[in-house]
């Protein structure tokens, strides 16, 4: 047999080999430390939680079907409001993904100024925002489209931003070789090439804002949520059943569609 | 006419791309800039339509100092010097009728190109240009949808359209076979001769430059080497040039496959 030389394994300092072992002890005691702060009545803890579940989740597999006009209305009222908001959010999310790409700007300073705008947008979550706007323009539909809106600006400018960086900068030398202004090597040169994935990121987004919206509600922000709230508050887990059911159908469909959408445009 | 006079470039990162090239390539004329990577080639050509600017020297086209040019001459100036890339810059998506179209936007307004308003007879030079270069056929295909050879007739076409006094290419030929690299160079060579279009070529294969060129200029770290006609170059003279002798690799080659 033929015999093989190993290749050297890479020398480890002392030091190294101490920082690893550190590391480890140091994880393991924070575990501890917190699981022992843990003050739970283990036994009544799953007392309790066998007795929900027996009363809870036989409800929820025998939905309310009396309550399914009600449902349809608000789930499509969740679905409009997603929609409203990631178009909003589809155009608003153009001039800031430029501002945020280096190859466009051309300049550190504004692309690091419209990093930082989208950083910032992004921070908020979802409900923190439908909360604000719930306060600004009272508890309806339209706090939930703008909630919607400017969560979906963040992260889509930042992957609109991602995507013009990867473009092709050689076709933007060629159309400048031949004599094109900036607005005609942007129509010619940039958007053939962005396009689709621009497209495909707000359908995808659109898919993702059907979930966030369905949640809004709950802080009175219109949609679905406000009636999962409710029905939680009454025990009505009847009710319950048909709107998670609505729930999970829809987004179900919305998420078949928009792969297959996104699988033909790019 | 195009004259360079004491001309060099030196890039931020310090490198020199030119040094003290003193050059003037007359109307008409069909000339091949020969010389190993990094020699300065693409540095040379690339001064001649401003997309790098040479730091020493002044370069004259048509009498007028270009680098001294900022945006809106600079775009004149890029209106009449047609270029042609290695990669064929094509926009992937586009069909090729709109690529070639490409080609007016110098021309064209920005509101009508952006609205894809040409005039007739652009969309009629366009297709006119597609069939000088026997590609009309393919007019409405994506340009990602064509052979190496065919998108760089499209991207000659391109450059036909724009109307231009001079042709650079850069190395044009260097990602495609041997047989469709004297299609692409016979196209370059047609044109200089019909339309009287002042063509420089870059090239490193050396039988292609001898075949097709009226004059050879050769580069070696950033200096021009070697300037004359195609009737004083032999081999000697490219073992000059390159510094080293001459290899099989130097040779394109399938000069009768064509």
């Amino acid at each position: 047999m033929k015999s093989y030389t190993l290749p050297p394994k890479p020398e480890k300092s002392l030091f190294k080999k101490l920082k690893a072992i550190l590391i480890v002890v140091i994880l393991a005691a924070i575990y501890v430390w917190t699981f022992l702060g843990i003050d739970i009545d283990w036994a009544r803890a799953i007392d309790r939680i066998a007795n929900n579940f027996a009363r809870v989740i036989p409800n929820l597999f025998s939905p309310d079907w009396s309550a399914t006009a009600d449902v349809s209305l608000s789930i499509l009222e969740t679905v409009l409001i997603a929609f409203a908001g990631s178009l909003m959010a589809a155009i608003l999310a153009i001039p800031l993904g430029f501002l945020a790409a280096q190859n466009m700007t051309g300049s550190r300073i504004l692309t690091t100024i419209g990093k930082w705008i989208l950083s910032a947008v992004r921070a908020f979550p979802d409900i923190i925002l439908a909360i604000l706007f719930v306060v600004a323009v009272g508890p309806n539909a339209f706090a939930g489209v703008l909630a919607i809106a400017i969560g979906s600006t963040g992260m889509l400018g930042k992957l609109y931003s991602e995507v013009i960086e990867s473009i092709d900068m050689k076709v933007v030398e060629a159309m400048e070789a031949n004599g094109a202004n900036k607005i005609q090597i942007l129509f010619y040169a940039v958007i053939p090439q962005i396009i689709p994935e621009f497209l495909s990121y707000a359908i995808y987004r659109f898919e993702v804002d059907i979930r966030a919206s369905s949640i809004l509600g709950i802080v009175g922000a219109g949609g679905i949520g406000t009636m999962i709230i409710f029905a939680a508050n009454n025990r009505n887990w009847n009710e319950m059943g048909l709107i998670l059911l609505a729930i999970i159908i829809v987004v179900t469909i919305i998420d078949f569609i928009s792969a297959r959408i996104r699988r033909k445009i790019v | 006419m195009i004259q360079f006079k004491d001309v060099g470039l030196v890039y931020p990162n310090g490198t020199e791309g030119l040094k003290n090239v003193n050059v003037t390539i007359n109307d008409g004329e069909f000339v091949v800039i020969v010389g190993l990577s990094g020699a300065g080639k693409s540095t040379f050509i690339r001064s001649i339509n401003r997309l790098v600017t040479p730091t020493k020297g002044s370069l004259l086209v048509d009498n007028e100092d270009i680098l001294s040019y900022r945006s809106g001459e600079l775009r004149k100036l890029r209106t009449k010097v047609g270029m042609i890339f290695q990669n064929y810059n094509l926009v992937k998506r586009s069909n090729v009728l709109k690529n070639v179209l490409a080609g007016r936007l110098g021309h064209t307004g920005t509101l009508r190109s952006i609205l894809n308003l040409y005039k007739k007879e652009d969309v009629g030079l366009a297709y006119e240009s597609l069939q000088r270069v026997n590609i009309s056929e393919k007019i409405y295909n994506r340009a990602d949808e064509l052979s190496g050879g065919q998108q760089q007739r499209v991207s000659i076409a391109r450059v036909l359209t724009q109307k231009p006094g001079y042709i650079l290419a850069d190395e044009p030929v260097a990602s495609l076979d041997p047989p469709t690299s004297h299609q692409v160079m016979s196209y370059l060579k047609k044109i200089n001769k019909e339309d009287n279009i002042t063509t420089i070529v870059n090239l490193h294969f050396i039988d292609m430059a001898m075949e097709y060129a009226d004059r050879i200029i050769g580069m070696r770290a950033g200096e021009v080497v070697f300037d004359g006609p195609v009737s004083e170059v032999n081999e000697k003279t490219f073992e000059e040039i390159y510094g080293r002798s001459i290899r099989e690799d130097d040779l394109r080659g399938g000069a009768d496959e064509s």
